[in-house]
């Protein structure tokens, strides 16, 4: 039996109840005021000072009330625990515009996970009777008729492939490894699918996309419409429950199948298949100097930044720490550890920008909030539906902290986020080019065997 | 409220006004507002106030920062939370009069980054321990302490001349401000100082609106030493006598404070840590240690200085030390020296890591009573079975000491408030017989029984309060006051 949104508010609150409102989630590098940064630079958002801890809770940041902010949630989540608040609509308007980036968690010294608690509330809210946002009432429909969000033809998510001529891969059925492709790279970043599958072909790995694949259920789990979400997570569960392996080029739905999944199925249910994320391939097989890549005349001396996708950086990173955490007998002893694992994970893409550095001749140059400490795009929790002004206003900020390191070209490793930069480049004039680090891989040909 | 501040800053929404709780760290008093307003101009909360008070409505000020948790969450009866979080202008920063003029919202971490870029020679007087989102204004009203406390005295003393609207609607500058052209350059300015009128205040007079800090040199020489023992007397004695070295060393000691093992334990969750103090021995603490984080304008200076403190302690340890052999210098990593520098920080927040939840019940006592003061209070812990957590700082060169217990306690149980509660109750009426003056006091508590005591102060308080705030509108019941 599933669990209810209501029930996985009652099992965190031992974790809510651990909020002292001490405020420090506000801000990126709230442990270390005397960073040295980059000075104060004035974006297209306006002037910010990149030094030190900067205020970097995208809600708080927009709207102002402390009940944006991070800790003005975890306050209402206890006052809904406590019978001080109801479930209304204003509780749900006051929720629902977080993007669940979980900047607020990886700040929090009591380690509270925050990004749980407000989609638990979430959930809760919408299992009370309040009636979603429209916008999440209109993908909410939208997924249940189509299998994904956008209103894309469900006959139609695999025509990518059939356009790039990989065709052959559409329900390979000797392949033990799979490809998720995601309704975002299914139909609109098509070239983060296409890049992908691509670098894969070349790779020689004998992979299937699946073609009765289904929306992971992101959005859902964010917004709190868990029984659309868990519906779908069952659909892809027995579409993919052949395989080994599956690869994502997504950050979210990586992050949907391999944290969300094995925390919304019943009790004792497991993923039965291995999940990776296509980067993590890519940067193994550099590690293991099995590939390298060309040099590119075009490329060379371009300024490259790299934005971490909250799915797949901080939200792995929170989840690796928690885990270590549940497992530990001396936490004291363990916290060095904890850490060390925390900062490989994120060196994984770098592994490869790195590369990219050396054989291709770029100049990758980080921005001032990286990591842990990443800025968000602004268009997960379901923002990016619902509240699409406030959704892109974040996402210039992102932009702007790229111009602030003179960045030519700002990569990221997720369709989503690489959506939202992008339009946010578009409308406010950043004048960056936005794209995928396997995206460039495979645009400009980089890739090589090394025999 | 929407007619004075505009309709995007003055709000009656349920899930609002709940946000801004706070039960834990300071107090556990905290009320739902009825409402809340975010003024931004000085005239706003005039008219605010104004309208307040003809029509009887309390009034809560916050300031953008929260403190620590909320420095005067809004009690019953609730009414107006005021939040000066968009009051947050760093106004000016005069090195030559080393002062910094600030607006109640300015967060210690954005004044702490802002000086570091642009007056890296200069430090502003936060508050060490304070978390980076509490507010220069909170602490100095609260009249805590700041990174260099033990040298230069209780943040108080730090803020020189301050704006103040009342609720009958004057606006009052004082000190040297009180002059339409003078600097902020003399807190007693024309006569009777008013700015101490407001410390200690806890948003019962008026809502402060700016604010002149001092601001001190920002040395490159810088270290911590420490030292070990075994008991809260000898930290205590051994301390004294190096604090009492006023024109040498005690200068140098920005920073002293000190405690016992289970402030480190109790950091990390219940299950997760060893609780016997063997563990904690063999990784090199004493059961109780006092740190000397010292400040310096050249190497040979700062050599000095912890030359002159290891040699006190070897000194004291050999001659006068109840238990001297167990008094040992205790060496620090360079990341743990640098660890325990950085400000601000977030050394007070994990507390909440042992169960859920805990609150800091904090007391001044002359420096040669404060472990006296912790012996007493780590008993009533025991008692209650609470872990015994006890943090002693020094204040201007051990003129007071600021004992903190550190209550970790489960909140997701109501009897643990109840017992908290009781503990507090008991070990207040206990202090108070000592003389011993609670920091922030809660208005439950601390504030009826510290003013049951001193009936002809707290006549003139309120006569005072009367002034400036006729209709008692002002955080009515926090310090006992109408």
């Amino acid at each position: 039996m599933a669990k209810t949104g209501k029930e996985r508010l009652e099992e965190l609150k031992p974790e809510i109840f651990k909020c002292i409102h001490c405020k420090a989630c506000r801000f990126a590098y709230s442990g270390e005021p005397s960073k040295k940064g980059i000075g104060e630079f004035k974006g297209k958002q306006g002037t910010v000072l990149y030094e030190g801890m900067v205020d970097s809770c995208p809600a708080g940041i927009e709207y102002g009330w402390e009940a944006f902010w991070n800790a003005g949630k975890i306050w209402i989540a206890r006052s809904i625990l406590n019978g001080d608040l109801e479930f209304t609509e204003e509780v749900r308007d006051v929720i629902m515009p977080c993007i669940t980036c979980g900047q607020c968690s990886a700040q929090c010294e009591n380690k509270i996970p925050t990004v749980d608690i407000i989609e638990s509330l979430r959930a809760a809210c919408v299992e009370a009777g309040i009636p979603m946002i429209e916008k999440h009432q209109l993908v909410d429909r939208l997924v249940k008729e189509r299998n994904n969000p956008y209103g894309g033809d469900k006959d139609e998510r695999m025509k990518w492939a059939k356009d790039a001529g990989l065709e052959k891969f559409i329900n390979n059925k000797d392949a033990k490894i799979g490809y998720y492709v995601g309704c975002t790279a299914s139909y609109r970043q098509v070239e983060v699918a296409i890049a992908t599958a691509k670098i894969f072909e070349q790779l020689g790995i004998d992979f299937t996309l699946i073609e009765e694949e289904v929306c992971c259920g992101s959005p859902f789990f964010r917004v709190g419409a868990v029984e659309t979400a868990q519906e779908l997570m069952k659909k892809n569960l027995e579409n993919f429950k052949n395989l080994e392996m599956v690869y994502f080029s997504c950050a979210g739905c990586y992050r949907t199948f391999t944290v969300d999944y094995p925390k919304w199925m019943a009790e004792g249910e497991k993923l039965p298949f291995e999940t990776k994320h296509a980067f993590e391939l890519v940067s193994d097989l550099i590690t293991q100097g099995k590939i390298k890549f060309k040099p590119n005349k075009e490329l060379k001396g371009k300024v490259v930044t790299y934005h971490d996708p909250c799915h797949t950086g901080r939200h792995f990173a929170i989840e690796i720490e928690q885990e270590m955490i549940k497992n530990s007998k001396n936490l004291m002893l363990d916290m060095r550890k904890i850490n060390q694992k925390i900062n490989e994970w994120f060196e994984i893409p770098r592994v490869i920008l790195k590369k990219l550095e050396e054989d291709v001749g770029i100049v990758f140059k980080e921005m001032y909030r990286i990591k842990l400490n990443s800025m968000c795009c602004g268009a997960g929790g379901g923002v990016r539906a619902g509240y699409p002004d406030f959704s892109l206003r974040t996402s210039s900020l992102r932009c702007d902290e790229a111009n602030a390191v003179g960045a030519d070209i700002l990569t990221t490793e997720c369709p989503f986020c690489w959506r939202n930069l992008s339009d946010a480049n578009d409308l406010y004039g950043h004048e960056l080019q936005v794209m995928g680090v396997l995206e460039m891989i495979s645009k400009y040909n980089l890739l090589e065997i090394v025999k | 409220m929407i007619g004075i501040v505009g309709k995007n800053y003055a709000t009656n929404n349920k899930a609002i006004t709940a946000s801004y709780l706070a039960k834990s760290v300071m107090g556990l008093e905290s009320q739902i507002a009825d409402i809340v307003v975010r003024p931004k101009y000085v005239e706003e909360i005039r008219k605010i106030l104004l309208y307040c008070s003809e029509e009887k409505i309390a009034v809560s000020p916050i300031s953008g920062g929260l403190s620590g948790g909320f420095a005067c969450p809004t009690i019953k009866p609730a009414g107006v939370q005021l939040d000066l979080g968009r009051m947050d202008r760093i106004i000016e920063i005069d090195e030559a009069n080393r002062i910094a003029i600030v607006e109640p919202g300015v967060t210690n971490g954005t004044l702490w980054a802002y000086m570091e870029k642009y007056h890296p020679d200069w430090a502003p007087p936060i508050a060490d321990g304070a978390p980076p989102a509490a507010t220069v204004m909170g602490d100095a009203i609260d009249r805590g302490f700041s990174l260099y406390t033990s040298s230069v005295g209780p943040q108080g003393d730090n803020f020189m001349c301050g704006e103040v609207v009342f609720p009958n609607g004057d606006i009052v500058r004082t000190g040297s401000w009180a002059l339409p052209f003078a600097k902020p350059f003399y807190k007693y300015g024309l006569g009777p100082d008013m700015w101490s009128f407001l410390m200690g205040s806890q948003g019962t007079m008026g809502v402060i609106t700016k604010a002149a800090v001092k601001i001190f040199p920002h040395p490159e020489f810088k270290t911590v030493v420490a030292w070990g023992m075994s008991n809260p007397q000898d930290m205590q004695d051994v301390t004294l006598e190096l604090g009492m070295k006023e024109f040498g060393v005690a200068h140098n000691t920005v920073m002293v404070q000190g405690g016992n093992y289970p402030l480190v334990m109790t950091r990390w969750p219940k299950d997760k840590v060893p609780h016997d103090y063997e563990f904690y021995k063999e990784i090199g603490f004493s059961k109780w240690w006092m740190n000397w984080e010292t400040w310096a304008q050249s190497q040979k200076e700062l050599d000095n200085a912890v030359d002159i403190i290891n040699n006190h302690c070897k000194d004291f340890a050999k001659n006068r030390a109840k238990d001297g052999a167990a008094m040992k210098q205790q060496e620090l990593h360079p990341k743990q020296i640098a660890s325990r520098m950085k400000k601000p920080n977030k050394i007070a927040i994990p507390y909440s890591f042992w169960e859920a939840g805990f609150l800091f019940i904090t007391f001044y006592t002359p420096w040669n009573e404060c472990a006296h003061f912790a012996e007493m209070y780590n008993a009533a812990m025991k008692k209650y079975g609470f872990p015994e957590v006890m943090w002693i700082a020094s204040i201007e060169r051990c003129r007071q000491a600021i004992c903190m217990p550190i209550i970790c306690f489960d909140s997701t149980k109501e009897e643990d408030f109840e017992k908290v509660q009781d503990m507090n109750r008991e070990t207040t009426e206990y202090a108070l017989k000592q003389g011993w003056l609670n920091y922030r006091p809660d208005p439950y508590i601390h504030a009826p029984l510290t003013y049951s005591q001193a009936a002809m102060y707290w006549k003139y308080l309120r006569a005072w309060k009367k002034i400036v705030d006729p209709n008692m509108i002002m955080h009515p019941g926090r310090l006992g006051l109408p």
